[in-house]
């Protein structure tokens, strides 16, 4: 049991990949959700897996520091200050056209 | 290997696998408020691996602002915005297979990345001792490395962004009602502003 937990320890590789399904996942409700909430769900993921991995770097690289874990406090904010502004706009949107479909937001679509 | 060491790869697998289960759920979810809930499972799974990578405040800061902030406005903006059309939200298997088919190009491009790079890590040290204070040194250090002007920018992004979104989702005044009228005019809690004549009176000459 102490072997294997020894070979499968994880290092840089094993976060970074798991970092990367995670955002691959969000590309995947980004391109595939029909209402804009479950697009901005999806943004989420991926802000959240780009924040992960500041945090892996500032660990694997620069130990010592914590500037790794600055971006990812300067990414939340972003995040919050985007989600303020999005939905806004989605609860505006429904007001005045009574959809979030983004399949039928296509007004400016030449 | 410790026990700690031991213990600390044991969680990496089981928070990256609810993670990953959880973020699968998040946006395969026919129903909109179940996959906000399942958001939150997400990123307070990744609060947890926060804090195996020794960054404690920010996992307190993700629980705090993520957990308890951005999902409770999600959860919000789903009921504020339901709509018959897009209860079940199904996309179309021609977006299903575009969305599959970017995503998987793009894990599989980022892992031949990172495989073909001789990225060398460190093996992973302990950070400073006080995690929390060091953020906060350097996060009002005005010196070179200091994160003081970033931290006043965000600041004033935040603030921006919180008079956008009370501009942007306020109620819409109906056609004619002065826009800059200040709210407080006899007659603007009822609707019923007065018109033309009487309205230069009221305004003192305002449009």
């Amino acid at each position: 049991m102490t072997e294997l937990l020894k070979t499968i320890a994880p290092g840089a590789g094993h976060w970074l990949v798991l970092s990367a399904i995670l955002f691959s996942i969000g590309l995947y409700g980004l391109l595939s959700r029909r209402n804009a909430i479950g697009v901005l769900m999806a943004v989420e993921l991926m802000l959240n897996s780009g924040a992960l991995n500041f945090v892996v770097f500032n660990h694997y690289v620069a130990p010592g520091q914590v500037d790794g874990q600055m971006m990812a406090i300067f990414v939340i904010a972003v995040a919050a200050a985007e989600v303020v502004v999005g939905m806004a706009i989605f609860v505006a949107l429904f007001r005045r056209r009574s959809t979030v479909d983004v399949t039928r937001m296509d007004i400016m679509k030449f | 290997m410790t026990p700690q060491e031991a213990t600390s790869t044991i969680l990496f697998y089981v928070l990256g696998a609810a993670a990953v289960v959880l973020a699968l759920a998040v946006v395969n979810s026919r129903r909109l408020l179940r996959a906000a809930i399942y958001l939150m499972g997400v990123l307070a799974m990744s609060a947890g691996l926060y804090i195996l990578l020794g960054a404690e405040f920010l996992a307190g800061i993700q629980v705090l602002v993520y957990v308890g902030g951005i999902v409770v406005l999600i959860v919000f903006a789903v009921m504020l915005t339901r709509s018959a059309d897009l209860l079940v939200d199904k996309p179309t298997v021609g977006r299903m297979i575009l969305g599959g088919t970017t995503s998987i190009a793009f894990l599989i491009l980022s892992g031949l990345i990172f495989w073909s790079s001789n990225f060398q890590p460190r093996p992973g040290a302990a950070g400073p001792a006080d995690n929390t204070l060091a953020i906060g040194r350097q996060l009002l250090d005005t010196g070179a490395g200091g994160y003081v002007l970033p931290f006043e920018i965000i600041s004033l992004l935040l603030l921006a962004a919180i008079i956008g979104g009370i501009v942007i989702a306020r109620k819409t005044p109906p056609r004619n009602q002065p826009l800059t009228s200040g709210g407080d005019l006899p007659g603007e809690v009822t609707g019923q502003l007065p018109r033309s004549q009487s309205d230069k009176a009221v305004t003192g000459g305002r449009p």
